[in-house]
């Protein structure tokens, strides 16, 4: 009869594995739920009260979301944790992914709440979910179909209307509990943070259209440590504010949990628009809620940055940088007031000086939404993000289509058209920098509550940013300068309070050691009236009084071989002041550092294949990394 | 998965593997068969089913509807064998081939290693089970973005100045560096991450000692160190590691005995492939 335990075990188990490729999770998965490996009461060994520079990615789908699996991802949440350590995985195109730059200090599993697990039970001969008739057409041959199916369950977790026949809750739970586990298990205090995490998949239904095309509303929720048993998806309401009301909740019982919305570039505007969910006008309570679940927005990922939009920031010549507008899944464009973080700061100033409140004081970080569990940061190594859908340079549209040596005439077929509109456009970017005292959940933590924090398109380049009343510009030599400024002022993320003067900013940036120097360090003003860009350090001398901007440094790409010309810097570094300063006037100020220009993911495809780089995209782009604002609020 | 550590799930599943393995096989042997036998076992198997998913037990219109649909499904699927509707489709191949795969992985008993071979699996697998060397450092930073044509200069004037009798204190010296100044025990890998690997394998290579030493190049400008501390990588002894090495040595046994079935299997056919060399 064992023998038989054992067989009918495996059965069950063939919804875990991979059959392709050796899944060593399978070992991990029957152990009993697990706690963390050990908690950290103690100071580990890295820690430092001058606070280091950690990077994550906090953004991260595996097999058990419904997406996922279509897009032939069998990898599990131990195999995401293995990849950001280090070890190198199969991407479900068969090529192996290996993590650049090395080792992460954290990671998040954040899969798709609704139906969580639940496809690869439909997928698993024997099980009554693969009865249903929804699986046999997800799971045949024909593409039509298949695609049906898929969408039937897209629309379900869009407008949270339920699926009864595949909403089973037991399997949900016990995935969601797998999915803990496995971040316990991989957390190790001092050397790698992990998080249980999820995404709750919220998006706008677009009644009047008729269409499958609605705003992205999607959050990720992270708890600080023990997570509750059960996670809040559409499928409870699509609704974020009854997100909100759940996170409280649990916080009340001692599930400490914040939410990060991510790609309000693709909401259709809804992000931060100036309404409630259901329309209704905002009020204190609103921003209250908002600000103690959501103090973070994800700023960069792969389907494009959020920082600003062109047409919002024509004077910002940067603002033009991955740009993506295309609504989930549809060819629509996303409309561009409410989806960007530049003018929800400016909207929040303005509530803030008309109403009293500001639902907008956000950090920022970034991620990469991966569907793969690895994240492609590097430009010259890219695997973008939904698996066997765009595993390909051709797929997602780097190269022209079969044999074609040019882009002149390109067939007009969906894998085209589908890279034209959507994967050419997306970005090999991007990751969460932290400063905090020591790598451990605790630490990391806090760090995202005082949205100490910062966003970078890829590379890990470190910038500090501060603010106060004491500080000198020759302090700038001083070798306790970190001690100084947070002695003397506020870190990225605070309120600086008037005192009637007017305050001296510090910034300071360092390149990644493995990545492109730098170019410049800017300083990003946002008031309820206006925004302005200075440049406050230069590579090559300093800013020009009038213009507020850098001379050239001449750095370039040499388009033969992507190989950088010309030099950068490996540390920029700056004390300013605010030439526009007005003592009365509410003002955020975030950072934006710019590296040397280098090659796109697209143009490095291209010269290996051979062929001219597409001619609709950048050929060349400048990696970045955005703080988390300081915001200077008057004297009364 | 808590509804898989149910034992009567196991038990339902169990069950219906071999119903199922007996429905091939019975499908198999006699094509021609017109009966389809509702056992009693089968009927609580649907019992079961049903009171796992529903939370009650089924009554007598539901068992009738389970009953009906079951029967048309097998009644359904022969006449679709008979008709021959299984051969040459992809999906009844790949689930067939997924199950055998399966019942294969179980075939053979898991065979315990002995000493001796979890010593030579640890051995073998050394990297894996080693602690990464180790340095505990100061360093003192001069940038170049700073000083520019001066840095190596300053950098040298610095380093006679603390070896010197009643040296100054490093930590006033040199230009701020954003991060630490000192660092315990800092795994070479961690360093090489932070500074970049030429300036790890300049300090792995460094005698300990209390005097300053450099400057050396990383990827931020110079810096003079002091290696105070260091720890050379260690293979951790098999008591120590133990389990680990035994969960590798079984999941790479296990992965090499599947496959070796397979390929097995595999070779009791001959392939001609049409058009092939």
């Amino acid at each position: 009869m064992k023998r038989l335990l054992d067989l009918a075990v495996s059965a069950i188990a063939l919804a875990a594995c991979d059959s392709t490729a050796p899944d060593t999770s399978m070992q991990e998965t029957d152990t009993a739920h697990m706690e963390p490996a050990s908690s950290a009461t103690e100071r580990t060994a890295g820690y430092s009260e001058d606070r280091n520079a950690y990077f994550g990615d906090l953004h991260i789908h595996t097999r058990s979301s419904f997406d996922a699996y279509i897009f032939n991802v069998r990898r599990t949440a131990n195999d995401a944790y293995r990849f950001a350590r280090g070890e190198t995985i199969t991407h479900p195109s068969g090529f192996d992914m290996t993590i650049a730059g090395g080792p992460l200090d954290f990671y998040t599993v954040t899969d798709h709440a609704e139906y969580l697990g639940i496809l690869p039970v439909m997928n698993t001969p024997g099980t009554e979910l693969s009865k249903l008739p929804r699986a046999q057409d997800m799971f045949s041959t024909d593409p039509e179909k298949i695609t049906a199916a898929f969408q039937s369950v897209g629309a379900s977790v869009r407008s949270g209307e339920v699926i009864e026949e595949m909403y089973d809750e037991s399997i949900i739970g016990s995935v969601w509990e797998q999915n803990i586990d496995a971040a316990n298990r991989h957390y190790v205090p001092g050397e790698f943070t992990t998080f249980a995490a999820y995404e709750f998949t919220s998006v706008t239904v677009n009644e009047e259209e008729d269409s499958f095309a609605g705003g992205n509303l999607h959050r990720n929720v992270f708890f600080k440590g023990d997570a509750p048993d059960r996670a809040f998806s559409t499928l409870d309401s699509p609704n974020p504010e009854h997100l909100w009301d759940w996170m409280d909740e649990q916080r009340s019982e001692g599930y400490e949990a914040i939410a990060i919305p991510h790609n309000s570039n693709v909401s259709d505007g809804q992000m931060f628009r100036l309404e409630t969910y259901n329309g209704d006008p905002l009020d204190v309570a609103y921003a209250e809620q908002r600000m103690r679940n959501e103090p973070l927005v994800e700023v960069t990922q792969v389907k494009g940055t959020s920082e600003t939009h062109p047409s919002l920031s024509p004077n910002d010549e940067w603002a033009n940088f991955e740009i993506y507008d295309r609504l989930l899944a549809s060819y629509q464009v996303s409309k561009t007031e409410g989806g960007y973080v530049r003018e929800a700061y400016r909207n929040g100033l303005k509530l803030q000086e008309e109403e009293g409140f500001d639902p907008f004081r956000f950090g920022l970080v970034a991620a990469s939404d991966s569907h793969v569990v690895g994240g492609a940061y590097d430009e010259s190594d890219y695997w973008s993000k939904v698996g066997v859908v765009d595993g390909t340079p051709m797929e997602r549209g780097s190269v022209p289509f079969f044999g074609k040596k040019n882009w002149d005439e390109q067939p007009d077929n969906q894998m085209v058209n589908n890279a034209r509109e959507w994967f050419s456009r997306w970005a090999a970017s991007g990751l969460t920098g932290v400063w905090a005292e020591e790598n451990t959940r605790e630490s990391i933590f806090d760090a995202f509550r005082r949205k100490e924090t910062f966003a970078t398109t890829g590379p890990r380049m470190k910038v500090r940013f501060f603010a106060g009343y004491r500080y000198s510009d020759d302090m700038l030599d001083d070798a306790d300068l970190t001690r100084q400024a947070y002695d003397g002022g506020v870190p990225m993320g605070g309120d600086l309070v008037g005192t009637g003067e007017a305050p001296t900013f510090l910034a300071w940036a360092q390149r990644d050691p493995n990545m492109g120097a730098l170019q410049r360090v800017q300083v990003v003003k946002v008031t309820s009236v206006g925004e302005a860009v200075y440049d406050v350090a230069c590579h090559t001398g300093s800013p020009d009084p009038a213009t507020h901007r850098c001379s050239d440094n001449g750095a370039a790409v040499d388009m033969e071989t992507c190989a950088p010309t010309g030099a950068g810097a490996n540390e920029l570094k700056a004390v300013w002041q605010d030439p526009d300063f007005d003592v009365s006037q509410r003002a955020t100020y975030y950072v934006r550092v710019l590296e040397n220009p280098s090659c796109r993911w697209s143009t490095w495809e291209a010269m290996r294949g051979n062929v001219p780089p597409r001619p609709d995209v950048p050929q060349t782009i400048q990696e970045r990394a955005y703080t988390s604002p300081i915001w200077y609020i008057p004297a009364d | 998965m808590k509804f898989l550590r149910d034992p009567l799930v196991h038990f339902i599943t169990a069950a219906a593997l071999v119903f199922a393995a007996f429905a091939i096989w019975q499908t198999r042997s006699n094509q021609a068969d017109s009966t389809i036998l509702i056992s009693a076992s089968e009927i609580e198997r649907m019992a079961a089913l049903y009171t796992s998913e529903a939370g009650t037990l089924p009554g007598e219109a539901d068992m009738a509807a389970m009953l009906s649909d079951h029967i048309r499904d097998v009644a359904l699927a022969r006449e679709a064998r008979r008709l021959g509707l299984d051969q040459n489709d992809t999906i009844i191949t790949r689930r067939l081939a997924q199950k055998m795969s399966f019942v294969v992985s179980d075939l053979h008993e898991d065979t315990m290693p002995i000493e001796r071979q979890l010593e030579d699996w640890h051995a073998a697998h050394a990297d894996r089970f080693t602690q990464p060397a180790t340095l505990t450092f100061s360093h003192v930073y001069f940038s170049p973005d700073v000083r520019g044509a001066e840095t190596a200069a300053a950098a040298e004037e610095t380093l006679t100045r603390l070896n010197a009798s009643n040296p100054p204190a490093a930590a006033s010296l040199g230009d701020p560096f954003m991060l630490q100044r000192q660092y315990g025990d800092m795994p070479l890998r961690e360093l090489a991450r932070q500074f970049g690997g030429a300036f790890a394998e300049t300090l792995s290579t460094m005698p300990v000692s209390e005097d300053w030493q450099g400057p050396v190049s990383s990827a931020y400008g110079l810096h003079l160190v002091q290696v105070t501390h260091s720890t050379a990588a260690v293979l951790s002894p098999l008591d120590e590691v133990r389990a680990e090495v035994r969960k590798d040595w079984l999941e790479q046994t296990r992965r090499e005995k599947n496959e070796q079935a397979i390929q097995e299997i595999i070779a009791r056919y001959k392939v001609e492939i049409e058009g092939g060399n």
